[in-house]
């Protein structure tokens, strides 16, 4: 018995020994070792990010669907309703609050010891832009109970007007931020290279098209608009143009310019050009098409040249009777995009349809020689991705002297802005064409002129700021709901495409994981700033 | 340690084999007879041959037979007996009827042998003939049908691909809700390891694929959590218990030497090929193009679709009617096509149809060889068993193939220090190679990589896919026949680029017995399971599909290393009490580790094109992911018998886990179960009707512990986020997008069953009969949170699922020959249903989406099934009527509308066995009813035009049902492509549901053995040879007709995703034959 009593002790013994030793028995294995730490986090690496992350995910998409809805850009819906689906803001509104805001969140809990005020303040003028961007394109949405982590996982939405006032409360902040002293510079400012007085433009300028946006629904927006004007501290020249530059890397990592990534690919273009902002910019002899565009053949099927049933179907067709007026299918001279609203399929023309130029996006510059384009080709995606520009202030001005009854002051400022526009594109690439400054000479002087003749001259201001608007729709798409202009837009391809797209429907990620989220009953709700008449009947356009 | 260790088993199996023995053969004679006097017809068998006698109308036999030889004696309604031959030349046996004899043996949680009449709780059990000799090399697959509560998916048809195995429906959305594989008693990892997720491709093979099913000598299948209580966690899902061949040999085997050599061929096909119409070809509204659709003009040249009216075809454009210029003549200067092939610039292409589909697909050829030898010392203390098994598997899709290699060698010694010892170890290398398989919605892929299925199915009828070259002569590139070469060849596909997994695994086992007294024992065992998986993805530069990365060419090549440790201790006991009451114990203890490592290269942008080397590639990324678990658990399980016909088990285990905050590391789960047999009772013994009933009852209790690291938040660093004006890369940080919950608990899980067996009619009608009521509660969800709050995730307990179903299986002899070799024909059937409902969703959310994209998955909903899909639907009007718009389509509710279950309503199998003389010839018809099924596939086919919709003239026009507008009914008309194609392929998810029933015949075999006889005098012991077939026909009668589509694929992998198809392609069809010889 002693024996083995002896035995089940040394078995045991040499039981424990195993199942101690080779970390068996560790059972404190809580840290994720395939990720670092919050606590090993660096305040230049989480700036680098929310640059990045700012430009590639919230200004170009946002840039994206507020143009293709105004035409600036083509859109593939017939139906408003259903041309947007919630899912298609996910990415957005993850990048807008769990990247960029929160990682500013936690740049500023390290930023504000270490004292450094210009990384905090180029997080506020980042969230303030995105915040007042959310509110254009959803309406109410959450600010004050949001990043609250497990504190609140169903964060309420604050209303547009709120979520507006804190954008400008942070802005001033900014501002403050920018003019004082700092520890030290960002590792990298990829906006204005560490230039502290444009910071502080740009941060105004926001707070100028925040002013504007709600100028129907506060009093006193006009004027704290003008004050800015006046104070002349704002993006007023294209050097203070407030852009964000891309490179031609392909992969590992890809920083083209995203649209360039989309347009020119070893199978050909994958985007499709608007027609009537195609159209017109050729029929008002546009210099900057050349640099907006390319076109890789001389002519269409149907419009020059045969018409093709295999590459562009409606060249077959006359138009339907409600495009009356109105260019359709494909534009003269090689300019070979796609009707508002038109959801066909895709043919086999990547090679022949028109590209996006060599502004903004970094491709070709178009010279007339119509070759096919690839990826590699023009500049390789070293464009870059307007956020503000100087030509659009002048717009702004204008549309607000208009206002005011002030015509000759409106004109002035929107030859202000087509120069601005103008010299700014043109500077993309270098035009071998003699007569190029001719063209620009000649372009202006008819601007002029046009506007001189026209009966509406609104019509004419908000056609020039839309072909300035060029590269991002944003504020494209708020004009073109607070005033309803242009008046002369190419209608869908569906006669009856429902309501226009006064707010897109709250992205999927929000709706169907807030419980305090409610999904919004159609596309007609209007946005706090939007108090003109319900869709349809305004805009005219549509 | 590790290789000490390693180095004993070595020798100590070495011990084992130089124990071969050689005996003397000599006759045997006797008599055979039960209480009644002499029984003629009685079957003598010598085990582990087909040689054997059948005793005369005396009882009498004569047999020549070897000292150690095993004599099986078998006679119908009769208890099978043993006997070994000895000394003596005569052995005489009395046989008593099958009623009065202990119940069979199955093996039980631990591996512990018990009698089934003891166990509260329900064991389905099938034996090597069911899976020995099959065409199928997953095990898993071969389990399809053959036990009841027991679902087998497979993630394709090719051959190597993921198999998910359910058993009693889901407990959890977050958790896996695979069973636990455990081999020769110790855990075994099961694991699919795929090689990205169901968007870019999941190829990957589960890892039960190790095993060979040649080599397996029984499973147990532990369905309910009273069964697999001292399992802990890791049994919560059900247990799949294996015995192979070589640690069935710490049984006991024969004392003789016995070899067993198993070779097969079958053929591996294409199981189905959708009916493709071969009226219209490529192109659009009856307009011709070179385009993804068949809406194009008819290959008639007159009526209104003709393609007389087509300036392509009709002459115009080429100069003969009828023919087109050749599509590589004609295609965009900038894909370099027409400058590398200026032998089709003036060349003519014919306008017809081409069924290139067929052509593209090969029949496999599958081999399988496998040799076991086992036997014994003259003693018998010291068993052995070796096993050696090849299988090569070609797969119908070109490109797919599967080779796998398995040694092992077990084997048993009873000391004479009252210590046994036994051990198996087993080598297996696997590989795999299959072309890249990722989801595609009808239009190339959704992902970043390529996917051969992605542009095959709905090549238009008049595209020459076999007859156009796929690869520019120049650049390497793929060529196809769109105009901008938007398409990426299959053919090309297959030949540069693919996945690969070559896996190197071990696993085995050591324990040791020591026999305190003969009621007392001590046990300790070690188990080791290491796979080392090499994965490589790779394409070559020049695809046309995916990301610019992918078409730049890709070759990532990484290693996943798994390692299992488990170390079990017990301490066990049985004691005879009294007549009446007897009891068993055993108390443990044991501890699991899982270590899951990760390390490999992702390499872009190939050079020299064909080369796969990483210096080849212009830059490296870093593959590499950790993962480990520590799992501690105590166990005691004690059972009373109560004079033969009641039995009590009462169950307990604690585990430990080591990735959860202190507070909820701990868990303690408690099982009961009883068992009662009434006709054991003296009053209701011997009925002739009613010969054995059981009733039982058991409950029993689980836990499920998350894996990974779910209490942590993270903060992501990326060195190749963007790169600076000078081309510097810029490093990044970003906040980790799940939010750590400390407060996460495990899952609990609790079950109650009660069952039925009985025999009736002289055994000719058996009944297993099982229902079972389970809920998990504090479910953990990956609950998806409004980014707003600063994370996209975070892992949570919620609510509470219950989970319900009954198991019926029942048997019955149709024809019982009184002799052997006379005709016998028996039925078994199972049928089940499983019902499990999300009753509470807790918290303050109504859905969860858990699995498939946000918008298009599986979602926990309150009060809906676990498998409930979610989608878009068609929106309704007010009185709940379709809302068409005004082009005359459905109007789209884009929310999470419930769009259908892919749970099925129930499963029935049957299969029959059928003898007569030396032939036998088996069959198993499998039906599982409802589920639905979101596909792909079939909506594709018709949403291109390839197939018709049955009884759909193309040039007739649809009016939708529904109101417009104006909310009067709708009386737009639109064209066929207009609904196929804009509706159904691209419109409402919805319409892409359809019904997944379906019938199968899984399997059939015909099967002779050699009789006796003619082996007398050879050194044969049997010879037998088996014909078979494997899913030969099935019919989903509710999916589109011509599309021929079989629903048993699981586009989402091997997970909790269901009812989803991407294109992932169809199943396959193996026939061929195999034989046996034993010696």
């Amino acid at each position: 018995m002693k024996k083995i009593i002896k035995l089940i002790k040394l078995m045991f013994l040499s039981g424990a020994v195993l199942l101690v030793s080779c970390e068996t028995t560790n059972l404190d294995l809580t840290e994720n070792p395939n990720a670092l730490t919050p606590s090993q986090a660096d305040p230049d690496f989480f700036l680098n990010a929310i640059q990045e992350d700012f430009a590639r995910e919230i200004v170009e998409p946002f840039g994206r669907s507020g143009a293709e809805v105004v035409r600036i850009d083509y859109m593939d819906g017939r139906d408003y309703a259903n041309a947007y689906s919630p899912s298609n803001f996910d990415t957005e509104w993850r990048f807008a609050y769990q990247r960029i805001m929160e990682d500013i969140s936690k740049m500023n809990d390290l930023a504000v010891d270490a004292g450094l005020n210009r990384h905090i303040g180029m997080g506020q003028v980042i969230q303030a832009y995105t915040l007042i961007t959310l509110v254009d394109f959803f309406g109410d949405v959450p600010y004050s109970e949001a990043l609250h982590g497990s504190d609140n996982l169903n964060p309420n939405a604050d209303s547009g007007e709120s979520v507006y006032a804190a954008a400008i409360a942070l802005l001033d902040a900014a501002i403050v931020n920018f003019s004082g002293e700092a520890a030290s510079n960002p590792q990298h400012d990829f906006f204005y290279d560490n230039d502290w007085e444009k910071w502080t433009k740009a941060a105004n300028t926001i707070k100028m098209k925040a002013y504007l946006a709600s100028r129907l629904v506060d009093a006193s927006a006009i004027g704290n608009f003008m004050n800015i004007v006046d104070s002349g501290n704002y993006i007023a020249s294209n050097s203070d143009d407030f852009q964000f530059s891309w490179g031609s890397n392909e992969v590992a990592p890809d920083t083209r310019h995203p649209r360039y990534s989309g347009s020119y690919t070893s199978t050909g273009g994958e985007d499709y050009m608007a027609n009537w902002f195609m159209n017109e910019m050729l029929t008002s002899n546009d210099p900057r098409r050349f640099y907006y565009f390319y076109r890789q053949v001389a002519n269409a099927p149907g419009y020059g040249a045969d018409p093709d049933e295999e590459t562009l179907e409606c060249s077959l067709y006359a138009p339907p009777s409600h495009y009356d007026g109105y260019v359709y299918c494909a534009v003269e001279e090689g300019y070979w995009g796609r009707d508002h609203g038109n959801d066909n399929g895709i043919p086999p023309d990547g090679f022949t349809r028109t590209l996006a130029g060599v502004y903004p996006a970094g491709g070709a510059f178009d010279d007339s020689s119509y070759h096919s384009k690839k990826n590699g080709d023009g500049n390789g995606g070293n464009g870059i991705t307007p956020v503000l520009l100087s030509s659009w202030t002048d717009f702004w001005i204008a549309e607000l002297k208009m206002k005011d009854g002030d015509v000759a002051g409106a004109k002035a400022s929107m030859l202000d802005g087509i120069s601005k526009s103008v010299s700014k594109s043109t500077s993309f690439a270098v035009n071998d064409d003699p007569n190029e400054s001719d063209n620009i000479d000649n372009h202006y002087t008819n601007m002029g002129n046009s506007f001189d003749n026209a009966s509406d001259k609104m019509a004419v201001i908000s056609v020039q700021y839309f072909l300035a608007s060029y590269g991002n729709g944003i504020d494209a798409y708020n004009f073109y709901r607070r005033t309803g202009y242009p008046k002369t837009l190419q209608p869908n391809i569906e006669p009856n495409p429902g309501g226009f797209i006064r707010s897109f429907p709250y992205p999927a990620n929000y709706a169907n994981t807030n419980s305090n989220a409610t999904q919004k009953d159609g596309v007609g709700v209007q946005v706090f700033w939007d108090t003109n008449s319900s869709s349809p009947g305004f805009p005219i356009s549509n | 340690m590790m290789k000490t260790k390693l180095n004993g088993i070595i020798t100590l199996l070495l011990a084992f084999v130089v124990q071969f023995t050689f005996a003397q053969e000599k006759t045997i004679s006797g008599t055979v007879s039960d209480e009644t006097g002499a029984l003629p017809g009685v079957s003598v068998l010598i085990d582990g041959t087909t040689r054997g006698t059948e005793t005369d109308f005396d009882g009498n036999y004569n047999l020549n037979a070897n000292e150690g030889d095993v004599l099986i004696f078998s006679f119908v309604g009769m208890s099978q007996v043993s006997r070994t031959v000895g000394m003596d030349n005569t052995i005489n046996v009395t046989m008593v009827s099958q009623e009065n004899t202990l119940d069979e043996v199955v093996v039980t949680a631990l591996g512990v042998k018990r009698e089934k009449q003891a166990l509260g709780y329900a064991v389905s059990t099938v034996d090597s003939e069911q899976l020995t000799e099959r065409a199928d090399g997953d095990i898993a697959r071969v389990l399809t049908g053959k036990a009841s509560g027991v679902q087998i998916q497979s993630q394709n048809g090719m051959s190597g691909s993921g198999t998910s195995v359910i058993i009693r429906g889901m407990n959890s959305f977050s958790g896996s809700n695979q069973p636990l594989f455990v081999v020769d008693g110790v855990p075994f990892s099961s694991n699919t390891n795929a090689q990205g997720n169901f968007e870019d491709g999941n190829n990957g093979s589960s890892r039960f694929l190790d095993l060979d099913p040649n080599s397996i000598e029984s499973i147990s299948v532990l369905k309910g959590l009273a069964a697999a209580t001292l399992y802990g966690t890791q049994g919560r899902n059900g247990v799949i218990l294996i015995t192979t061949k070589g640690g069935s040999s710490a049984a006991g085997a024969s004392k003789k030497t016995d070899v067993t050599l198993i070779t097969s061929l079958f053929i591996n096909e294409m199981a189905s090929l959708p009916n493709y119409q071969n009226e219209y070809g490529g192109g659009f509204d009856q307009a011709f193009g070179w385009f993804f659709s068949n809406w194009g003009p008819s290959f008639e040249e007159g009526g209104a679709a003709g393609w007389g009216n087509s300036s392509s075809i009709n002459g115009t454009d080429s100069g003969t009617p009828g023919f087109l210029r050749h599509p590589y003549g004609t295609a965009s200067a900038a894909t370099g096509t027409p400058q590398a092939f200026p032998e089709y610039a003036d060349a003519l292409y014919e306008w017809k149809p081409y069924d290139g589909v067929k052509d593209f697909f090969r029949k496999g050829i599958i081999s399988n060889i496998n040799i076991n030898a086992r036997g014994s010392s003259e003693s018998g203390n010291v068993t052995y068993n070796v096993n050696y098994g090849n299988l090569s598997d070609e797969g119908f899709t070109p490109g797919n193939k599967l080779i796998r290699n398995s040694f092992s060698v077990g084997g048993r010694a009873k000391l004479s220090n009252k210590f046994t010892v036994n051990s198996t170890l087993n080598y297996t290398k696997t590989s795999f190679k299959t072309p890249p398989v990722a989801a595609s919605y009808g239009s190339n892929v959704s992902g970043e990589n390529a996917s051969i299925f992605g542009n095959l199915f709905y090549t238009p009828r008049s595209v020459d896919l076999m007859g156009l070259p796929y690869q520019n002569p120049i650049t390497g590139e793929s060529v196809y026949y769109r105009q901008n070469n938007s398409i990426q060849h299959p053919l090309w596909t297959v030949n540069n680029a693919g996945n690969t997994q070559e896996t190197h695994r071990v696993f085995g086992n050591l324990a040791a017995i020591y026999e305190i007294n003969e009621h007392l024992n001590l046990r300790y065992q070690y188990g080791i399971d290491v796979y080392s998986e090499n994965n490589v993805n790779f394409s070559n530069k020049g695809g046309k599909t995916g990301s610019v990365a992918n078409r730049s060419g890709v070759y990532d090549t990484w290693n996943n290393t798994k390692t299992i440790d488990d170390h079990n201790f017990s301490f066990s006991g049985n004691y005879d009490l009294s007549d009446f009451f007897d009891m068993n114990f055993v108390l443990g203890a044991t501890s699991r580790r899982d270590v899951f490592n990760r390390n490999g290269v992702s390499s872009t942008g190939q050079q020299v094109f064909g080369v796969q080397k990483h210096f080849n590639f212009a830059e490296q990324d870093e593959i590499e992911y950790f993962e480990e678990r520590n799992i501690l658990g105590a166990y005691g399980n004690v059972e009373f018998g109560l004079g033969g016909f009641a039995f009590v088990t009462l169950a307990g285990r604690n585990d430990w886990v080591s990735n959860l905050s202190e507070d909820n590391r701990s868990i303690f789960y408690p099982s009961a179960s009883v068992s009662f047999i009434p006709t054991k009772l003296a009053g209701l013994q011997g009925s002739n009707v009613l010969s054995y009933l059981k009733l039982r009852a058991g409950y029993g209790t689980s836990a499920n512990f998350p894996t990974g690291y779910p209490i942590s938040s993270t903060l992501n660093l990326d060195t190749q986020d963007f790169q600076d004006g000078n081309g510097n890369n810029v490093i990044t940080n970003s906040t980790g997008s799940q939010l750590g919950n400390e407060n996460l608990k495990p899952e609990t899980i609790a079950e109650f069953e009660v069952g039925a067996e009985a025999r009736l009619f002289r055994s000719r009608l058996t009944i297993d009969a099982s229902y079972y009521f389970r809920t998990t509660n504090d479910l953990i969800v990956s609950r998806p949170l409004d980014p707003s709050t600063g994370y996209t995730t975070t892992r949570t307990n919620v609510g509470e699922v219950e989970n319900k179903g009954w198991e019926l299986d029942l048997g019955y002899d149709w024809f019982r020959s009184e002799t052997a070799g006379g005709f016998s024909w028996s039925t078994n059937v199972n049928w089940f249903t499983n019902e499990a409902i999300v009753t509470d969703l807790g918290l303050d959310t109504d859905i969860v989406v858990y699995s498939g994209f946000t918008n298009l998955g599986n979602a926990a909903i309150k009060g809906e099934s676990i498998s409930t899909m979610i989608g878009s639907a068609i929106a309704r009007d007010d009185n709940g009527d379709f809302r068409v718009n005004a082009a005359g389509s459905y109007v789209e509710d884009t929310g999470n509308n419930i769009i259908g279950d892919a749970n099925p309503d129930f499963n029935l199998n049957v299969s029959n066995s059928i003898s007569f003389a030396n032939f036998t010839f088996g069959f198993l018809f499998t039906w599982v009813e409802g589920g639905d099924m979101y596909t792909t596939t079939a909506s594709t086919l018709l949403g291109r035009g390839v197939i018709n919709d049955e009884g759909v003239n193309r040039e007739n026009s649809f009016i939708l049902p529904g109101n417009g507008p104006d909310g009067q009914p709708n009386t737009v008309q639109i064209n066929n492509s207009t609904y196929y194609f804009n509706n159904v392929l691209y419109g409402t998810d919805e319409l892409r549901v359809y019904d997944a029933t379906v019938y199968r015949l899984q399997e059939v075999s015909l099967s002779y053995n050699l009789p006796s006889r003619f082996l007398d005098h050879s050194p044969l012991g049997g010879l037998s040879i088996t014909f078979s077939g494997n899913n030969l026909w099935f019919d989903a009668p509710n999916m589109p007709k011509n599309a021929n589509f079989d629903p048993n694929v699981a586009g989402l992998g091997v997970g909790n995703g269901r009812g989803f198809e991407y294109l992932n392609g169809p199943s396959s069809r193996k026939y061929g034959m195999s034989i046996r010889v034993t010696f």
